[in-house]
């Protein structure tokens, strides 16, 4: 029994899903419609992007919790360049170099300083919310008649949302960024060891930088897609909890918050995993409340199964 | 004729469908000192871990004094009177050594620790076991054979009756060695009983009563130490053939000052401090070891060199060009390699497979247009697990769940893959039994006839003497001597490194 616990373990999450789409399928036919599968990646498809970039920062052994402002303050910032008469392109290369900006002070802060990286993104986050309030107030700027920005958030390509689309792009770039560049080995030796990576003659400093400025460009991404979508950009955009998500899907996906080893093919499952779950509760028609509550238990239980692969 | 301390039956553990210990009989009697010997992955580590509680054996039972052994449960075991020993310090550095001894059992009057009681109870227990050790000094103040003391007061004071010593020596230099060997005497002499796990020879004849060897999991001799002779040893850990093509690979040409070129000339190194002075010339084409005691400087000198330490006085020239080592992947850039000394923390990616490991130094090498070339990787990874014989040779394995010797190998595996102008290696074979030693040994020998130039930093005399081509003694920062090895015996060198200077 013991032994095809351990054996099982390491599709604990791939079976957990599996098993979710059937109950769910049984007790809502619905559930497997076309358009409530594409639902469920739209919904996801900004926590996943962001968790694209979140899981290699996870794989150094870092953390970046300012995800939620960043991307906040990216959407301000590419409204305000579309208000001056910028243009798309600008506007869409000045979110996304901000976004980049950050992050790679993120990593040189936490290179440099040798603070936990939990200290130092804290730190940012508080800084980068409060200059996005400096910049945007707290008021919400609607985004009128720029059609082709709008079309970034709510348009389709054969019947598919663009949002999902990016998601999907991205996904498949950073999946192949992970297992099939040297970045990918380099990113997982120095959470392993961080010591030895640097004996071997890799520049962790420069890794950091590029990984958590990786992380930052998509935060900025996904944020840019959510002031698209809500033809609106706020400061108090990527509100709290945006961060807990992101990283919740990483780690679902069985990725160590200690670093090393780690999979952006597992976070989409953790990113799938937590759609699934919020989709089923939707379907089931649960109080938000009893959402909050059973989504915890089921996060908590699927990171114990998880845990079993490494004990 | 009384019942044995300790007595194991049909102990056994597998992981999957490797078995590491096939179903294994051990006795144990008080005052007892046991070795357990064998080649790299023979399963004495598991053999050991089954004892501590820390892995679940798969079979078998233990009695210890006639009472069964809670398995797999490592607080009961402690509680019950088996301790052991790492090779890597367990201890609290920033507390003192009482601390250390009595942690988590200090005694407490009204909920407070009784600071005065604890000091007696380890003054007491000290002095019971005549180890000299002062309760107030930081423990990570201390040198490490001292620190190995403080581990054995420790397990000590938890009341041991069996202690179990993984490779305790280490990195440990010739006259700690003997303390300790002192010290382990005394406790048997008190009845403990100790099983003893050590790849040196010496070790083995010097200390230890009885030995029982593994081979392949299996226990295949079982005999008083005074019975069996070092070439049987041998022969039963590696087999007739292996034993004596290895005694024949520890004898070799040797060749001072290899090709004649100078490699690399190192001149008035020095950094406040720590080392001063050090000045000398590694030729193409030979291998020059540095020995010394633990604490003369050593690492920290070749550290240096390499770029990962900073120097304050001195230079360093390649091949006659200046060079301000600044880094290891400037040292890198510069065609210098390093194998350091530790492997759990500074040399290896324990969570990562073998195959990244050994790839971590060349990466570069692999890849077209930021794509890398899998092919290119498993070629190269597959040479150097035959070339090091790393067991299991499966490029997939985890290195975390490596035997410790054939963690080494794929470390110096990691370097040699790289095949820099300059090597310097730091200890390379702690932990590495005697076949895969001379196997080292020849791969190194091979790089430096190519026309390497390597530095050896090692503190087993008998792998200064059998690998170098000439010998450095360092001690207290300083570069003492510096001479052609041929001819120098290990009492000589034993005398020198032990000198006052
Ligand atoms: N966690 C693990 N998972 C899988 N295999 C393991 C694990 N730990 C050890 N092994 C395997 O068990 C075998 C015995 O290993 P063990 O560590 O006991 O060897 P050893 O005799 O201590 O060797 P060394 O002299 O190199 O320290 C080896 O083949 C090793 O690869
Ligand atoms: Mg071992």
């Amino acid at each position: 029994m013991t032994g095809l616990m351990t054996r099982a373990a390491p599709h604990a999450l791939t079976l957990c899903v599996i098993a979710f789409v059937m109950i769910l399928a049984v007790l809502e036919p619905a559930f497997l419609s076309g358009s409530n599968l594409i639902g469920i990646l739209r919904a996801v498809s900004l926590v996943g992007i962001m968790a694209l970039g979140m899981t290699f920062v996870i794989m150094t052994g870092g953390i970046d919790l300012s995800v939620g402002p960043v991307s906040a303050i990216a959407g301000l910032v590419a409204y305000f360049a579309l208000v001056a008469g910028h243009g798309l392109v600008a506007a869409l290369l000045a979110g996304a170099g901000l976004g980049l900006l950050i992050g790679i002070a993120n990593g040189l802060l936490v290179a440099s300083l040798g603070l936990p990286a939990i200290i130092v993104t804290l730190g940012t986050l508080s800084i980068v919310r409060g200059s996005a309030l400096l910049l945007g107030g707290p008021d919400l700027h609607g985004i009128r008649d720029q059609a082709a920005y709008s079309f970034i958030g709510s348009g389709a390509i054969y019947g598919i949302p663009v949002p999902v689309v990016i998601f999907l792009v991205l996904a498949a770039m950073a999946w192949l960024l992970q297992s099939r560049t040297p970045f990918g080995t380099l990113v997982a030796a120095v959470g392993d060891n961080e010591r030895a990576a640097w004996l071997s003659g890799l520049n962790v400093t420069a890794i950091k930088a590029a990984t958590y400025g990786l992380c930052g460009l998509l935060a900025a991404i996904a944020g840019m897609i959510q002031s698209s979508q809500v033809h609106t950009a706020s400061a108090t955009y990527g509100k709290f909890g945006t961060e807990l998500d992101v990283i919740a899907a990483v780690v679902l996906g069985g990725t160590q918050l200690s670093g090393g080893a780690g999979s952006v093919a597992r976070t989409l499952l953790g990113v799938l995993f937590l759609g699934l779950l919020n989709n089923g509760m939707n379907i089931l028609n649960l109080s938000i409340d009893i959402q909050l509550i059973a989504k915890g238990a089921i996060i908590a239980l699927a990171l114990s199964l998880a845990a079993r692969r490494t004990g | 004729m009384t019942a044995p301390l300790l007595e194991a039956t049909g102990l056994g553990k597998s992981y999957g469908t490797l078995v590491a210990l096939k179903p294994s009989d051990l006795r144990l009697n008080r005052g007892e000192v046991r070795a357990l010997i064998g080649s790299n992955g023979a399963g004495k580590s598991t053999l050991i871990k089954c004892l501590t509680g820390a892995v679940t054996p798969s079979g078998g039972s233990v009695l210890l004094e006639g009472k069964p052994l809670p398995l797999g449960q490592p607080g009961a075991i402690i509680r019950s009177g088996v301790s052991c020993i790492y090779q890597h310090s367990n201890l609290a550095p920033m507390m003192s050594v009482m601390d250390n001894i009595s942690m988590g059992r200090q005694p407490t009057r009204f909920g407070f620790v009784d600071r005065k009681t604890q000091r007696t109870q380890v003054q007491d227990l000290l002095a019971r076991y005549g180890i000299d050790l002062d309760p107030d000094a930081l423990v990570g103040t201390l040198p490490t054979v001292k620190q190995k003391e403080v581990e054995i007061a420790k397990a000590l004071a938890q009341d041991a009756k069996v202690l179990l010593m993984d490779e305790p020596t280490g990195w440990l230099a010739v006259s700690d060695v003997r303390r300790l060997h002192e010290t382990v005497r005394l406790l048997a002499a008190k009845g403990v009983g100790i099983i003893y796990i050590s790849h040196m020879l010496d070790e083995i004849f010097a200390v230890c009563d009885s030995l029982t060897i593994l081979r392949d999991g299996e226990v295949v001799t079982e005999r008083a130490v005074d019975r069996i002779s070092r070439t049987e040893v041998v022969a039963a850990m590696v087999g007739e053939r292996l034993a004596r093509e290895s005694l024949a690979a520890a004898d070799s040409g040797r060749k001072a000052t290899g090709s004649g070129e100078v490699r690399l000339s190192v001149r008035g190194l020095g950094r406040r401090g720590v080392f001063r002075d050090i000045s000398f010339d590694l030729h193409a084409g030979e291998i020059l070891c540095i020995t010394g005691l633990i604490g003369s400087k050593r690492t920290e000198m070749i550290h240096a060199l390499f770029g990962s330490a900073p120097h304050d006085a001195g230079e360093v020239l390649l091949n006659g060009k200046r060079l301000v080592p600044r880094s290891p992947a400037w040292g890198m850039a510069n065609g210098i390699g390093l194998v350091p000394e530790d492997r759990q923390h500074e040399g290896l990616m324990l969570g990562m497979p073998i195959r990244d490991n050994l790839v971590m130094t060349t990466l570069r090498r692999f890849h077209r247009f930021g794509v890398l070339r899998p092919r290119g990787i498993d070629r190269s990874v597959s040479s150097l697990i035959a070339a090091l014989n790393v067991q299991p040779p499966r490029p997939a394995q985890l290195v975390g769940r490596l035997s410790g010797g054939n963690q080494q190998k794929v470390l110096i595996g990691k370097w040699l893959a790289r095949d820099p102008s300059v090597l310097i290696l730091d200890e390379p074979t702690v932990g590495v039994d005697v076949g895969a030693k001379a196997e080292i040994y020849a791969l190194l020998r091979a790089a430096r006839d190519r026309g390497m130039a390597v530095l050896v930093v090692s503190s087993d005399l008998e792998e200064v003497t059998t690998l170098a081509d000439r010998i450095g003694v360092m001690n207290r920062g300083r570069l003492l001597s510096l001479r052609p090895a041929a001819g120098i015996t290990r009492p000589e060198l034993v005398a020198e490194i032990g000198a006052d200077a």
